[in-house]
């Protein structure tokens, strides 16, 4: 039997064995999910790079590592953490795929407001997990969605009343802690913003350091008629690690939604980030991601014009260094319906090293005639008159490229609206630039 | 300071400077004039350290030691700066920044601790206001969308923070107005010092109105076919540079 057959098997098996510590047991529509998922996955198994989705990125080593699944959640530093939860929001802390009430800091939560674990609240919000849950998520679902959907332990559901404008940015902090080495947290993330409601939701992904272990989440959102959602996800997980995530959003007529996509950590990672636009929606998908090593980063954006008038704006930076390889797939759809659709897409790449490598591939398909859209892919190197120039004036030579390369990336941070998450952003960068001396407010 | 020796420059197989001898002391000031395309350019390139260029024949001294030897930023700290014809445009980098790191960069070579966040700022600031430069230039970043003026006030600005002991301007008067030609000479005039030396390049006389030269030399084809006192720079203004050609056809 070939290998990748033999470790699906593996994974099956995990979907097989009952497992005591998911939540829901007793909800029959969720055990059918799960059961429908289970079989799907025992068919299908994981990508291959035979899927035109997934041609660049080979998960190969994720079957053959062959992670378990953690019963409870292990120990973490009490200065780790504090290392990763932002200044001025609210909290909801997972450590390998389970909530923890104890980290997180849900009080003084405002007057509209559903912010929960699904694990403590399904209960009490059965309705509106069952509501939400795979109604965004794209199907037939592969591989990794499949794991999910048959695994998932936990993960954060959140609901804004209509008009209700919450002010603190709610974080999910995904933490994988030393005991979770080789295991994998499947975690599902449940949002819905109301008609004409106002809030941020930022996502980080943090591991214990030299860890290996795999994180495979979900977030799916619904952003009502004339609600406005920022969205932002931090993914700076332990450089052994594996993440697969994805970002599943609908956006109903005149909604906003903005998403933030920083891109660090991993040893291979994939990241989905889809949107489904209603009529007059205006969405906006930014992104930066920075490998070194041999880090392999995978970016898919999907934007799907389903309704007319929708505006889409999509600008992902990619730097790239030593042995590294990234891979940005951008695809816009534009349905027949869709006219007046004004979309664009910008992916531009920084490679610092010849061995580095970046596959782009902008994907248009446009079916309705009175559009507007626009795509550009640029890959270059660090412009040679400004390295001499930063040079002439006393900057080493590692110091020039390091500023210049950091303000490639900075452009993208610069578009960060919340400081806590901007300073985080910052600090993620300047481990992987280190400018002598330098500091956020010299910028 | 610096002394250059039968300097034979080319780019791809086609030599631009054809043996310059130049010296120039501590303290002097020395003017390159000479039509366009004369090397005065590359000449200066050479002293900064650009890279492209086959250096063929003759040597650099400054203050002794081999200039050519030197890495571009080494130069820096040794004190030469080369004021740009041409400016680079550096996007995301802001001007004050990029200010600080050049001038921690030689702070650090010469042993110093970095500069106090407050002092530099007020530092700069003085001396923005010396260019007739608005503080906002500081937050911009490095010569985006400045204007031609705007770049080459910049260009003194980074001089007078850096505080170099070799200037080497090259066309800093080249499309500046009357008034703003003045304003950076006086900036230029303010940094003259015993110990510090200059070379001005100019296509025109009208920048050593301001600036008084020791010296001028004029360059043609890649060598320094004269030189004299200041009263050489009228004569170039007069009679123009058609004699250089003569001179070469003769
Ligand atoms: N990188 C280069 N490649 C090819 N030719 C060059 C290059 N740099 C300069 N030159 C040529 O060398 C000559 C001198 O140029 P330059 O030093 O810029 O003169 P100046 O500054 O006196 O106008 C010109 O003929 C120019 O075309
Ligand atoms: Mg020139």
């Amino acid at each position: 039997m070939p290998v990748t057959q033999l470790s699906n098997a593996h994974y099956a098996s995990l979907l097989e064995a009952k497992q005591s510590n998911l939540p829901g047991q007793d909800l029959d529509w969720l055990n059918r999910l799960r059961l429908q998922a289970t079989k799907e996955f025992a068919d299908g198994g994981f990508p291959s790079l035979r899927d035109e989705e997934w041609r660049y990125t080979n998960i190969s080593p994720i079957e053959k590592k062959q992670f378990t699944l953690s019963d409870k959640a292990g120990d973490v530093d009490a200065s780790f953490l504090k290392g990763i939860l932002l200044d001025d929001c609210h909290h909801l802390v997972f450590v390998d795929g389970f909530y923890q009430a104890g980290l997180s800091s849900l009080d003084a939560l405002p007057e509209g407001l559903v912010v929960s674990a699904i694990s403590t609240g399904l209960a009490e919000n059965e309705e509106l997990i069952r509501s939400l849950f795979d109604s965004v998520v794209e199907t037939p679902a592969l591989g990794f969605i499949n794991l999910n959907t048959a695994l998932f332990t936990d993960g954060a559901v959140i609901s804004i009343k209509e008009g209700v404008q919450v002010e603190k940015p709610i974080q999910l902090a995904f933490i994988s802690s030393k005991d979770g080495a080789l295991t994998v947290s499947n975690s599902r993330n449940l949002i819905l913003a109301k008609s004409g409601s106002k809030a941020s939701v930022i996502e980080t992904y943090h591991g214990a350091e030299d860890t290996c272990y795999l994180t495979n989440v979900i977030t799916e959102v619904v952003v009502e008629p004339n609600a406005r959602l920022a969205h932002s996800r931090l993914q700076a997980e332990s450089l052994q690690a594996y993440h697969v995530g994805g970002v599943y959003t609908r956006l109903d007529s005149n909604a906003i939604f903005k998403q933030y996509n920083y891109t660090f950590g991993a040893t291979l990672s994939r990241c989905e980030v889809h949107a489904e636009l209603g009529t007059a929606s205006d969405c906006d998908l930014d992104g930066l991601f920075i490998s070194q090593d041999q880090q392999h980063m995978d970016n898919h954006t999907r934007v799907n014009h389903a309704q007319p008038h929708a505006v889409s704006n999509e600008f992902y930076k990619g730097i790239l260094n030593d042995k590294s390889k990234g891979v940005f797939q951008g695809r816009i759809v534009v349905a027949e319906d869709a006219q007046k659709t004004d979309a664009k897409m910008s992916n531009r790449n920084l490679l610092l090293s010849d061995r580095s490598e970046i596959d782009s591939k902008p994907q248009l398909e446009i079916y309705a005639d009175d559009v507007k859209c626009a795509h550009g892919v640029t890959v270059g190197q660090l412009d040679d008159a400004a390295i001499f120039y930063l040079r002439s004036r006393g900057a080493s030579e590692q110091m020039a490229k390091d500023m210049l390369t950091f303000a490639f990336a900075n452009e993208m941070v610069e578009r960060i609206k919340i400081n806590p998450l901007k300073i985080k952003v910052l600090e993620e960068l300047l481990k992987r630039l280190p400018q002598e001396g330098m500091k956020v407010e010299w910028l | 300071m610096l002394k250059i020796e039968d300097l034979h420059v080319s780019v791809e197989g086609k030599e631009i400077l054809r043996g310059i001898n130049l010296e120039i002391g501590a303290g002097e000031v020395h003017a390159i004039m000479g039509p366009n395309g004369s090397g005065k350019s590359t000449l200066s390139y050479i002293l900064a350290g650009r890279e492209g260029y086959d250096i063929t024949k003759g040597r650099v001294l400054f203050n002794g030691k081999d200039l050519l030897e030197m890495s571009v930023e080494e130069r820096a700290w040794a004190g030469v700066f080369l004021a740009f014809q041409y400016p680079v445009e550096v996007p995301g980098v802001s001007n004050i920044y990029f200010l600080k790191a050049a001038l921690n960069g030689i702070r650090k070579y010469e042993g110093l601790s970095e500069l106090d966040a407050m002092d530099f700022i007020a530092t700069v600031k003085g001396k923005m206001k010396e260019l007739d430069m608005d503080e906002k230039f500081l937050y911009r970043a490095v010569n985006e969308g400045f204007s031609g003026g705007e770049k080459k006030r910049n260009e003194i600005l980074q001089m007078s923070v850096l505080e170099p002991s070799l200037c080497v301007l090259d066309e800093t008067d080249s499309g500046l107005d009357i008034d703003a030609l003045q304003i950076v000479a006086e900036g230029v005039n303010r940094l003259r010092d015993p110990k510090r030396s200059f070379v001005l390049i100019t296509h025109y006389q009208r920048l050593l109105d301001y600036i008084k030269p020791d010296f001028v030399h004029v360059l043609a084809h890649g060598k320094v076919v004269k030189s004299g006192g200041p009263e050489l720079a009228l004569e170039l203004e007069e009679q123009g540079y058609a004699w250089v050609d003569e001179k070469k056809a003769s």
